[in-house]
């Protein structure tokens, strides 16, 4: 799947935020999407490189990809099951 | 093949070296057994392994500098504990700058303001437990001071109601504001980026120095400590070490790794620390002051609260710092200016009689009861961890 074309249903921002925030913030939010939705989440925390693509693989959902932006900011893409 | 091709091969199996150490990440088990193993060389080299103990040294030399009396504190740089923090913070520093993951992060102001609350509650839960999560909870357990499994109650305890305040927070309060590109994408930047690993290689060339620098005047036991310090420093910067996710983890996502982890460093540790005491190679007793059983598990609860506010417990706050993180930097200056005035305060009104004695594991239930059920305990734990893992009972979110 191309990462830059992704259209995102909906982007959690959790710049200058450190673990476990950006964690707590993707599970609040894949919670409230539907089947197939697509999450984006952005992030600065070195933590989350390991932390979001670990738990986005869990009950089902697909961690799609990351991929690391201007100003140290990385997107991270997750689709909901 | 000439000697052309005997250079490509030299660089390349250095950079095979350098992308195993600094660029792939360490793994958790690996890290576990190492942090067990230089705890017991610290052990054997000096005295049960802590953190409090350092900052509680620069807390005291604070309230020293303004005249708060008290006699003058060991110079930092003399001070067992603190040597070994400062090593910790160090090494880290010199392996973050190695990875190219150094940087000044800022945070939004509420999570400074959660950083400082937690760095005092962290301060106070290990005065009143005798320890951090190191000295009190992981090295106590480590050595067979019952205290350290009143403190691991504790800390689950503490770590839950953690998650719960933080959950109130992202329920209820609108979300603090972000800090996006702290610093643009300058042609400045760019050459950071390339000269980082340069820069971690001198500060580590230059930790070396400072061992040799110790043996030279006669302190080489301090210098021992430095090297065990830089060592612990770099294996928890390349693993993300963090004591807080074996409590927070099971409540939050259920994941059970570092659970797992904990138990295994334990084992190793413990059965180190077993033969060094069987053999009184060191004092059977050394360590075992951990106040069984309200002072560690009041202790306990306050710092698992506090390190789920700070983000990071007494080690990883210092290896977060080491990576930039200014919002740790706060938890460190409010961590060791509570903990140095709340120790000032149990001392002066003997307030450590009502917390309890330490109690020494094998003394109350013997060699052959002791080790089995040191064993089960951490057995239980990891079995618990793995069954909720699968079934998320204990999971709160």
């Amino acid at each position: 799947m191309d990462l830059d074309t992704l259209k995102p249903h909906q982007t959690v921002d959790t710049c200058g935020l450190s673990c476990p925030m950006p964690l707590l913030k993707t599970k609040k939010a894949l919670k409230g999407m539907k089947t197939g939705e697509i999450l984006e989440i952005l992030g600065t925390d070195p933590g989350s490189k390991k932390d979001i693509p670990d738990f986005g693989a869990k009950n089902g959902n697909r961690f799609l990809g990351m991929v690391d932006g201007e100003k140290g900011v990385t997107h991270y893409y997750i689709m909901k099951n | 093949m000439g000697e052309d091709g005997l250079l490509r091969s030299l660089k390349e199996q250095l950079t095979n070296g350098y992308r195993f150490l600094f660029v792939n990440a360490w793994s958790g088990y690996m890290a576990g057994i190492l942090i067990a193993v230089l705890a017991l060389m610290i052990f054997l080299w000096n005295g049960m392994w802590g953190i409090s103990g350092g900052y509680r040294n620069w807390g005291e030399w604070f309230y020293y500098l303004i005249g708060l009396g008290g006699d003058r504190p060991a110079t930092p740089w003399m001070d067992p504990q603190s040597v070994t923090n400062l090593a910790i913070l160090a090494g880290a520093m010199a392996s973050a700058l190695l990875s190219r993951q150094f940087k000044a992060r800022r945070a939004p102001l509420r999570e400074y303001g959660k950083g400082l609350i937690g760095g005092i509650l962290m301060g106070l839960g290990a005065a009143l437990a005798g320890g951090c999560n190191v000295g009190g909870f992981y090295s106590a357990i480590g050595v067979f001071s019952m205290g350290g499994y009143t403190m691991m109650i504790g800390l689950g305890l503490g770590a839950w109601l953690g998650l719960k305040v933080l959950l109130w927070e992202m329920e209820n309060l609108p979300p603090a504001t972000t800090t996006t590109g702290s610093d643009a994408e300058s042609g400045w930047s760019v050459v950071w980026q390339r000269f980082q690993p340069v820069a971690g290689g001198i500060l580590g060339i230059l930790l070396i120095a400072a061992v040799y620098l110790y043996a030279a005047v006669d302190q080489a036991r301090i210098g021992g400590l430095l090297i065990f310090g830089l060592l612990i420093g770099l294996v928890m910067h390349r693993s993300r070490f963090c004591f807080v996710r074996a409590f927070r983890d099971p409540f939050m996502t259920g994941e059970a790794e570092m659970v797992k982890v904990v138990s295994l460093s334990l084992m190793v540790y413990g059965f180190g620390s077993a033969v060094i005491k069987w053999n009184y190679i060191q004092p059977d007793t050394m360590g075992v002051y951990h106040p069984f059983w309200l002072g560690s598990l009041l202790g306990g609860t306050i710092f698992g609260l506090g390190m789920l506010l700070a983000g990071g417990c007494a080690s990883s706050t210092l290896w977060r710092l080491a990576e930039g993180h200014t919002k740790l930097g706060v938890t460190l200056v409010t961590f060791a200016l509570t903990n140095a005035a709340a120790m000032r305060f149990i001392e002066a009104y003997h307030i450590r009689h009502y917390l309890g004695k330490g109690l020494y594991l094998p003394g109350v239930f013997s060699w052959q009861l002791g080790l089995p059920l040191f064993m089960a305990v951490l057995l239980l734990w990891t079995l618990m961890a793995g069954w909720n893992e699968k079934t998320e009972k204990l999971v709160i979110f």
